[in-house]
């Protein structure tokens, strides 16, 4: 996985709520996001959602789609990294500099 | 995998979306909260001054914010700031800015007069989704004739002025009422050369306790149609309504409005309410008691069955008066009673906008 070694955190100025069954990003400032529309996760994406917590890096966060949905690696591979490139470009997410170990 | 996981929807789709998911599954989606009952201004129509209200125990911040805890993990989406005047608070910065990061979706309900750049800033960099500013006059005096306050029209013009310089979603309205009426067409026309939404309400009910101070200023039922029929949108609105709404209820409920379904109001004392007006549930949710108060008060008050017939029961315009259980209370202290003036109201309405009138419609 190209990037699977990156490393996301969410963005605090985006809420994610939990409405009736359904996710929901709503943008605390303006520049995070447009109210005009709306952001909303379907089942997979919530769950990534929270397995975005800045540690897990997206190859991690990809196994674990993979171990509770039935999908190929190759696809939850492709699908999630558009999916991130899509949080990123609305910067609900975006990418942290792990901590380099001294060696 | 399905490899959409945004769905990037329209506003009005999307609410619409949820609004029939929590309606049938009756899911608090919808909230409103007076963070206050007072106000700096003494309004001629207002249903909230000069009731006990204003001399409880206010909502402190702490519990605000316990509110907004439980109301979001409830499932809150929607959520009006209203008062009183909301910013009559000093702390109302630290109440607004904690909503924002609970994920509402904020309308906030001012008269504007206390808006200060450091308030519109905030507002800017957190905006909510629409502010919604009362004008009662297009001039001082009628606007001071509402409002008691000299010197507010200024302030209130200032708040506008504030609020439009930072780009902010504003709506105009005013109340209808023998004060203004004069000035209704007027404050329109302001509103569209600022671009920005209007509507009026000439529906005035009494005052929380049963006071009638505010009905002094109510329009007669002519005045209120004629105004109506004055406004191109208003008047087309009301004309595609008569075409599709009229329906008999028949229920032997009290309430059949949908207050309480998948709305709620909590008031400046921390109870529970169906509605903003109907306040028949009286249930402190302090303490941690939203869910208890949704879905166990609230359901009670509105499963009540009426005790005696009513003529709306059968009223195929009941739709177009806005009788409600609220109205009743308010004005009779008998959620079952029928507030003759509404039912004039809707008369005239059906009168002005239904081509060829129902058979109970007429006089």
């Amino acid at each position: 996985m190209g990037n699977g070694a990156r490393i996301y955190a969410k963005n605090s100025n985006m809420v994610a709520r939990k409405i009736a069954g359904e996710m929901v990003l709503v943008p605390i400032r303006q520049s995070v996001g447009d109210l005009a529309s709306i952001y909303n996760l379907n089942d997979i994406g919530g769950r990534i959602w929270e397995l975005i917590d800045g540690k897990a890096t997206a190859g991690q966060i990809k196994d674990r789609i993979v171990e509770e949905y039935e999908v190929a690696p190759e696809q939850a591979e492709a699908d999630l990294t558009e999916f991130l490139s899509q949080l990123e470009h609305m910067k609900a997410v975006s990418p942290v500099t792990p901590v380099q170990s001294a060696s | 995998m399905d490899c959409e996981q945004i769905i990037e929807l329209g506003y009005s789709e999307f609410s619409k979306r949820i609004h029939d998911k929590a309606a049938g599954n009756r899911i608090p989606i919808n909230g409103g909260i007076d963070i206050t009952s007072r106000c700096n201004l003494r309004c001629a129509h207002c249903y909230i001054e000069g009731t006990s209200t204003k001399e409880e125990h206010e909502l402190t911040y702490e519990e605000i914010c316990h509110i907004f805890d439980q109301i979001a993990d409830e499932g809150c989406l929607w959520l009006l700031i209203t008062g009183g005047e909301p910013l009559v608070r000093p702390d109302f910065s630290d109440i607004y800015r904690y909503a924002k990061r609970k994920g509402f979706i904020i309308t906030l309900f001012t008269n504007g007069t206390l808006l200060t750049p450091r308030i519109t800033d905030l507002l800017k960099d957190e905006p909510p989704f629409r502010i919604e500013i009362s004008l009662y006059g297009i001039t001082a005096a009628t606007y001071e004739r509402v409002t008691g306050v000299p010197g507010s029209f200024q302030r209130c013009m200032c708040g506008i002025n504030l609020v439009l310089e930072r780009k902010l979603p504003l709506a105009l309205k005013t109340v209808a009422m023998t004060l203004n009426k004069h000035e209704v067409h007027d404050i329109r026309k302001y509103a569209e050369s600022l671009g920005v939404k209007f509507r009026f309400d000439p529906i005035i009910n009494a005052g929380l306790e049963r006071t009638t101070g505010p009905l002094e200023v109510r329009l007669s039922p002519e005045d209120v149609v004629a105004l109506e029929l004055a406004d191109e949108q208003r008047a087309n609105e009301w004309r595609e309504f008569c075409d599709s709404s009229l329906v008999i209820s028949g229920s032997d409920r009290i309430y059949t409005c949908g207050a309480g379904s998948y709305n709620f109001h909590i008031t400046s004392t921390g109870d529970i309410a169906e509605c903003i007006i109907a306040r028949r549930t009286k249930f402190s949710i302090l303490g941690g008691k939203f869910h208890q108060g949704f879905y166990e008060a609230i359901p009670k008050v509105l499963a009540q069955k009426r005790t005696r017939y009513s003529e709306c029961m059968s009223c195929p315009i009941i739709n177009l008066c806005g009788n409600c259980a609220a109205h009743g209370e308010l004005e009779h202290g008998d959620p079952e009673a029928k507030v003759e003036w509404l039912c004039q109201v809707g008369h005239l309405r059906v009168a002005a906008f239904k081509a060829g009138r129902p058979e109970a419609a007429k006089a």
